[in-house]
């Protein structure tokens, strides 16, 4: 009696440990995003006075309204909002087309294999794992020289290259699961390559559509690096906005500002990992748990 | 007219040979069962009849037609699937419509094949569907009507039973018997279970390592195997093979077998073959199950030799018994009833060798 | 004629655009760059022979050794804590937690954000004046510091402290969905043998996931190496270049400071680096997906 009952108190007392423990990581994760809250709403006097954690007295949208309309960034100061539209016209069209290619590639390098077609396969893998880096400088004179150096297009173009090799991979891991004896039924059907794509495959790919333009979206939207090089003056993307408005050094931090506008720009990805989230993490771990 | 011919087709796929030299031709109408154990390029020589594989060499002739450079959709065929491909985010309908879809049959005439089919399926409630809500069984009769659906020179079954429950294979079976007898139009039905061959099949080709081992009716192939692969592949349990030496005692011929108690001499004389070239040659000895049994009134049975059984495995309409010949296990097949009535040291078994079968152990083929 | 010959090359015809993409973006790009490295370029990238100039030029600049080193310092904390992290969670996650769904949710957000609003966020706390140091003095401790964000000396862990804050739940994830793919019916043996809970997850559990380990360590090995817009965000670099990063000194030099050659020579060094760790990565992956 005595043994099981202390069996069963030492079981509580795990259990509690436990979610102690989640808990506490979960205050680790979530601690960032209330400071940022917080000291959006909050004027810069309370900042001054109180602390990271402390509730702001007078809860305030004043630094956001700047954060959106106001704020320098360099030598402009319309705030984001312009932007945060080039961020959309910028991710719209390359995720798209990045995913419509990389799903067309994989019908290809799935169903459809021909001598050579694994070559090119491996040469477009190397993408998704040379730094960009070496890169950057040819891309810069073939920007230059198509005549899209600073632009959105530009900046579209290099965002669908680069995502490619990712697109890509994520459809012909999807589509190596769907038996080939499906496709042999549709030519025997009599079904065309298109049609078979269109009709057959592309309903099928619902799931992996889903992890593509998640991922896509992300990345173009969360990109600093190309944003920063190939992009200039009004045609910048809302990452390199962000970070001008935060380092442009005249006149007193507006940390509420920063905030606000930190918030701003992380605003769409949350919002498409809180609606679609759950299909993204699924589909971003299928394939490196297999290896 | 011509079913289908098959010329001289082999195929390599990079370095390896998975056909050599297939050559198979069939009447109009028949029913032609390719069968062989897995891997042993069954689907390949399918897929090439059926235009989704290109032969290496060779030619196939469809309906008297050369259809080699014709692509699938041209060569008035229809096939199922081991795994049914079933068009996942179509309905039933759409499924077995699919194809009339794409060759622009008119919408009306349509809708009465898909009735017709169904029908003939028993499939009419299913209709709007999808297939992630049908049971197997149903999913087979899908890919059956859109195979049905279309009125082809050739139907092409890829193991369509394999994913069955074993019930459910059997009544399968039978339907696909009746609508072919319904029907007459030709099938090449490719399967590993050779059961399924022997029932289904006007013409059987038993396939080993891409190469046709023998082409013949069902009874040729089961009572008349070319080689030992053949004759130990159909039937269920597999021929026996004793290792034996061909003799000749007060001039009949035949061979001793030594059981765990006994020696005795098996007749081969009503085997009507001459085998004077291979006295005193070390052989194989064939023979079924069913062969040495209780049924004394077989043709051929010798008298009843007792023999120690090892192992006693009713199986419910007879009885396996596993004896010692030779040092190698042998089965045979008695009622069970025979099984019940004598002790197992001494359980007396006819030899029927009219139906054994003489091969050579080197070459394996029968003598 | 037409249509049928078309229908039997349009693979070829689909995938045409993305080998070109593939043969002059990435590949040419490649050689491109690593002939900008040999060149003599400066402000302008000039395509002739200079030999090792710009090698030399990048080992003999103080800046080099800084960023090689902080990279050293930051890859190493950054993947072993994501690593000790992300298991640990993955494992406390894994004891049937009720609200797993949204636990989950809360570890994983930072993953869906820019570098850019991390960096300027974790700017914001770890602030001299009135970020962390702050709060702790208002709790009580009085005499509480906490300047690495200025310290040159410490300004690299400021990178860590955020880079782990974003990517650990990722690595959470990883391991998740590892654990969950283990068979059950051998930890259901392990536990008929009498192991205990620890035991099963050292000698069992943690050993069957070598293939998670792998790919998380190569993905934040990755993330590391690239690592530009946190260290940007955060520190700029600075103070001075004390948290410089290969991938800002490459951008310092190839884009602001008009030292395109050195630039070139660093990212060809930041290639060779990424390939030392990835390319015995797939030669062991095809090796075991050629024996399988
Ligand atoms: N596309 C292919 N590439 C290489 N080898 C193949 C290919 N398709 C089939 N094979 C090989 O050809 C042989 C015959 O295959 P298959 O015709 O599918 O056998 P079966 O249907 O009789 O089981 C097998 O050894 C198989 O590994
Ligand atoms: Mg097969």
């Amino acid at each position: 009696m005595l043994n099981s009952g202390t069996i069963r108190w030492n079981h509580v007392l795990g259990r509690a440990f436990i979610y102690l423990m989640l808990g506490a990581f979960a205050l680790y994760y979530l601690i960032p995003l209330f400071v940022m809250v917080v000291t959006s709403l909050k004027p810069l006097d309370e900042i001054r006075s109180g602390n990271l954690l402390s509730l702001p007295m007078q809860p305030t949208f004043e630094a956001w309204g700047i954060a959106w309309n106001s704020a320098c960034t360099g030598v402009q100061c319309n705030g984001l909002q312009g932007y945060f539209y080039n961020s959309m016209i910028m991710v719209i069209p390359a995720m798209l087309i990045s995913t419509l290619l990389g799903a067309m590639n994989g019908y290809v390098l799935t169903k459809w294999k021909f001598p050579g077609s694994n070559v090119v396969f491996s040469m477009l893998l190397v993408g998704c794992f040379i730094p960009f880096q070496v890169i950057l400088l040819p891309m810069a004179k073939v920007l230059g020289m198509v005549g899209l150096a600073g632009s959105l297009p530009g900046l579209v173009m290099v965002h669908v290259i680069y995502g490619l090799a990712f697109t890509t991979l994520f459809f012909r891991n999807y589509y190596i699961t769907i038996p080939d004896e499906l496709i042999n039924a549709a030519r025997i059907d009599g079904a065309s390559f298109w049609t078979t794509f269109f009709k057959i495959i592309l309903p099928l790919s619902t799931p992996i559509i889903v992890v593509s333009t998640i991922w896509q979206f992300t990345q173009i939207w969360n990109d600093f690096l190309f944003g920063v090089i190939y992009s200039s003056g009004e045609q910048q993307p809302i990452t390199v906005a962000l970070n001008n408005l935060v380092n442009t050094s005249t006149g007193v931090k507006r940390y509420n500002v920063d905030m606000a506008g930190a918030i701003i720009a992380a605003l769409p990805t949350l919002f498409v990992y809180v609606v679609a989230g759950k299909y993204f993490v699924r589909g971003l771990t299928a394939g490196s748990v297999k290896g | 007219m011509n079913g289908l011919k098959i010329t001289n087709v082999s195929k390599t796929f990079g370095k390896t040979n998975v056909l050599k030299d297939i050559n198979v031709e069939i009447a109009d109408g028949k029913f032609l069962i390719l069968v062989g154990p897995s891997g042993c390029g069954k689907s390949t020589l399918l897929n090439i009849i059926a235009g989704l594989e290109t032969a290496t060499t060779g030619r196939i002739e469809i309906a008297g037609e050369d259809v080699i450079s014709r692509d699938p959709k041209d060569r008035n065929i229809a096939m199922v699937f081991q795994s049914y491909a079933l068009y996942p985010t179509m309905t039933v309908r759409g499924n077995i419509a699919f194809g009339l879809n794409i060759r622009k049959v008119p919408k009306a005439e349509q809708q009465q094949i898909v009735d017709r089919v169904a029908k003939m399926l028993r499939i009419e409630d299913l209709l709007d569907r999808k297939p992630a809500q049908l049971s197997g069984g149903q999913r087979q009769r899908v890919a059956m009507g859109r195979a049905l659906a279309r009125d082809p020179a050739i139907f092409l079954f890829d193991e369509p039973l394999s994913n069955l429950d074993a019930k459910l294979r059997v009544d399968m079976r039978t339907e696909i018997k009746e609508l072919h007898q319904r029907m007459k139009t030709t099938v090449v039905y490719v399967t590993h279970d050779q059961v399924e061959a022997m029932t289904l099949g006007d013409y059987i080709a038993v396939m080993k390592d891409g190469i046709i081992q023998q082409f013949g009716t069902p009874s040729e192939i089961y009572n008349h195997p070319n080689n030992m692969f053949v004759a130990g592949f159909m039937g269920s349990p597999s021929m026996n093979f004793i290792p034996c030496q061909l003799t000749e005692v007060g001039g009949e011929v035949g061979v001793y077998l030594q059981g765990h108690t006994t020696r005795f001499f098996v007749r081969l004389s009503q085997t009507g073959k001459d085998y004077s070239r291979w006295l005193g040659k070390n052989l194989m000895f064939g023979i079924r199950p069913e062969h040495i049994t209780d049924y004394a009134e077989q043709v051929g049975a010798q008298e009843a030799i007792p023999c120690k059984v090892d192992i006693l495995e009713p199986t419910g309409p007879d009885t396996l018994l596993f004896i010692t010949l030779n040092k190698v296990k042998v089965v045979c097949r008695v009622t069970p009833e025979t099984a019940l009535q004598h002790s197992i040291d001494k359980m007396p078994l006819y030899f029927n060798t009219a139906k054994a079968v003489l091969f050579d152990p080197a070459s394996g083929l029968a003598i | 004629m037409v249509t049928k010959w078309l229908e039997r090359i349009m693979p070829r015809l689909v995938l045409a655009p993305t080998f070109v993409i593939a043969l002059v973006f990435i590949h040419g790009f490649i050689l491109l760059n690593a002939w900008l490295s040999f060149s003599s370029s400066n402000l302008m990238p000039k395509y002739d022979w200079a030999g090792f100039i710009q090698y030399e030029r990048l080992f003999a600049n103080e800046r080099t050794a800084v960023a090689a080193t902080n990279l050293f310092i930051f890859a190493t904390l950054f993947i072993l804590i994501c690593l000790f992290l992300g298991l640990l969670m993955a494992i406390l996650l894994d004891q049937r937690i009720r609200g797993e769904g949204v636990i989950r949710t809360i570890y994983l957000y930072p993953m869906a954000l820019s570098f850019i609003v991390t960096g300027t966020a974790w700017k914001w706390i770890l602030n001299p004046g009135l970020g962390f140091e702050k709060l702790m003095h208002d709790i009580g401790f009085e005499t509480f510091q906490f300047d690495w964000l200025v310290n040159s000396e410490m300004a690299i862990y400021t990178v860590v402290i955020a880079g782990v804050w974003q990517s650990s739940g990722f690595v959470m994830a990883l391991f998740l969905a590892g654990l969950r793919g283990i068979d059950e019916s051998i930890i259901k043996a392990a536990q008929i043998d009498g192991a205990s809970l620890p035991t099963i997850y050292r000698k069992i559990i943690i050993p069957g996931m070598r293939p998670v380990f792998f790919s998380a360590f190569i993905i934040l090995a990755h993330i590391a190496i690239k690592s530009f817009d946190l260290v940007m965000a955060l520190t700029g670099g600075g103070p001075g270049y004390s948290s410089d990063l290969p991938a800002t000194f490459m951008y310092t030099f190839a884009f602001t400071r008009g030292q395109i050659g050195i630039g070139a020579a660093s990212a060809m060094m930041m290639l060779m680096t990424v390939m030392a760790v990835i390319v015995p990565y797939l030669y062991s992956e095809l090796r075991s997906q050629r024996h399988a």
